[in-house]
């Protein structure tokens, strides 16, 4: 099988969902790596660029990480080709003619075994293709975006303030997230601060992203993100089911909450029953002591 | 200006979610059908501009089962203005479904389509970047905000660290992730008013359009992994507990 890989960037290092695939491309097959640069990521230019190379090449399987950019320039690269497209999967592999993958549905309440025909275009979810450490990274060919087929105007970037250092939410491989428990967004240094310790992601419940504690981006669940770190810590989370669907795929679930009937409880491996403000600054210390020693 | 929203009906995002007698699609017995969240953010979005300037046209538009009827009606209950329904009892293939649609959208003429992220039933996020291919319009992505701007539409787009803010031309297309505030409750003129609205209806065969495309198809279906059976610590002092948990994920779970 002939597989192209479509890399991304954070900053100037290859995201680890790229080496992802290009490991996993290089088991299926006659792999190759291409990323599209340009000064940002746009649809028309970035499909436009992409499906010349698609065509040139004719792999039958395009891989991309089903992030932001990448999940919206393969469905409408799909689209384009008029090839099959399964989005977000978490396992893949070649059967006969075909491939078969596997990817949760109804937000993350179901898996399916999906049968996709070839040629493809497949997003897969950050962190769910093995990856060895110390892997060298991958070949990369680089094309141009096409921006002679832009019909937007990038008008400007608006930053929030929060974030930005930290590693992102859907890639992290340890996510400390916040709900109502918390009381308030004065109190978020305590999440903040053992996300630090941890070396992890920040994220939060929808009602706290709905009373406008935190920004939307940070919101894991149904609505929100989905994410499937090695450690998953919901401090002060009732667990409804729309943010149990966003992370019960967690490696390792620890649930901190004073309610020991809370739902969270019946998904987590280690559950602590007590109050966030008198357990979680006694942990961020105990984490930082274990982690030094 | 017309904003048009294709919506989808999938099982209400409260439902416990089982998988059926054939091993391969849900159990839909007894199940409670609902507007797909991201659609729901579609329309609050429209019907948000709506709010500021009356004479904004806010369309609906469904491709499914009959049932997806009542999915118009609630959102004519919102306050959106039409609906139409294209009857398909069986699940066209995912770029039959673009085109289908792209048929609707020409008829209707919007200036702003705005679809939902994905349906929160297959999740895959498909079709909205998809029906822009077909009809060659430009499209924004994952957008929090569309403000009218002089000859266009600025579109927010939620990234990483911040928003990237897009001028498109009209007509455009956007995928919804969030509007800005919570979608509404129908009111109760709201929901009389809708009732005695006309919901268009035709067959998808009455469009012309083939229905046949690359399809992923479902060989089998399974709850995600049971969880539980986890070790609850408590009744201690929280310095204990933590030095006790934090041990436990270095050296039982691995994971620091």
């Amino acid at each position: 099988m002939k597989i192209l890989v479509v890399a991304e960037r954070k900053g100037t290092e290859l995201r680890r969902v790229t080496l992802e695939l290009a490991a996993k491309a290089k088991e299926l097959g006659d792999a190759s790596v291409v990323e599209i640069v340009g000064e940002r990521y746009s649809p028309l230019p970035f499909v436009s660029a992409l499906a010349r190379k698609v065509e040139a090449d004719s792999p039958d399987l395009v891989l991309l990480g089903a992030t932001l950019n990448g999940r919206d320039l393969g469905a409408r690269l799909a689209a384009r080709l008029g090839r099959a497209y399964a989005a977000d999967v978490t396992g893949l592999q070649a059967s006969g003619g075909s491939l078969e993958v596997e990817r949760p549905m109804y937000a993350g309440k179901v898996r399916a075994k999906v049968r996709v025909p070839l040629p493809a275009v497949v997003t897969t979810r950050p962190g769910s293709m093995p990856l060895k450490n110390g892997v060298a990274a991958p070949e990369v060919a680089k094309i141009e975006s096409d921006t002679a087929v832009e019909k937007l105007t990038f008008v400007k970037f608006a930053a929030v303030a929060s974030g930005g250092k930290r590693v992102s939410l859907a890639e992290a491989r340890i996510v400390v997230s916040g709900g109502r428990g918390l009381k308030g967004p004065e109190n978020w240094s305590l999440v903040e601060q053992l996300a630090d310790a941890l070396g992890g992601a920040v994220g939060a419940s929808r009602a706290v992203t709905d009373a406008g504690w935190r920004p939307n981006e940070e919101q894991v669940g149904q609505t929100g993100k989905t994410v499937t770190p090695d450690l998953y810590v919901a401090l002060g989370i009732s667990g409804a089911i729309q943010h149990l669907a966003g992370m019960t795929s967690s490696k390792v679930i620890v649930a901190v909450n004073k309610d020991p009937d809370a739902d969270i409880f019946k998904v987590a491996d280690y559950g602590v029953v007590a109050d966030v403000f008198e357990f979680v600054p006694a942990f961020t210390e105990a984490v930082k002591k274990v982690r030094s020693t | 200006m017309k904003i048009l929203i294709p919506l989808k009906q999938v099982p209400d995002s409260t439902v416990r979610v089982k998988v059926g007698a054939d091993g391969k699609s849900i159990a839909t017995e007894g199940i409670t059908w609902s507007i797909s969240p991201y659609d729901e953010y579609a329309i609050e979005m429209a019907l948000e501009r709506k709010d500021a300037d009356p004479s904004t046209v806010v369309a609906v538009v469904t491709v499914g089962p009959a049932r997806s009827r009542d999915a118009l009606r609630q959102a004519l209950a919102m306050g959106c203005d039409e609906a139409s329904i294209v009857i398909a009892d069986q699940a066209a293939a995912p770029l039959a479904l673009a085109r289908a649609l792209a048929k609707v959208v020409e008829e209707s003429k919007p200036d702003l389509v705005l679809c939902g992220k994905q349906a929160s039933d297959d999740d895959q996020g498909f079709v909205g970047p998809a029906l822009a291919e077909v009809l060659g319009w430009p499209h924004v992505a994952t957008i929090t905000k569309a403000v009218p701007a002089d000859g266009g539409v600025e579109l927010w787009r939620e990234v990483e660290g911040g928003h990237e803010v897009w001028k498109a031309p009209l007509p455009a297309l956007a995928t919804v992730h969030k509007s800005e505030k919570e979608p509404r409750y129908p009111s109760l003129p709201g929901i009389m008013k809708a009732k005695k609205k006309e919901i268009a209806e035709r067959a998808f065969s009455d469009l012309a359009v083939d229905p046949a495309g690359p399809a992923p198809e479902v060989l089998s279906m399974e709850p995600p992994p049971a969880r539980g059976g986890g070790k609850i610590l408590k009744d201690g002092d929280p310095k204990h507990l933590a030095e006790q948990l934090a041990t436990a994920l270095r050296d039982e779970a691995k994971v620091l």
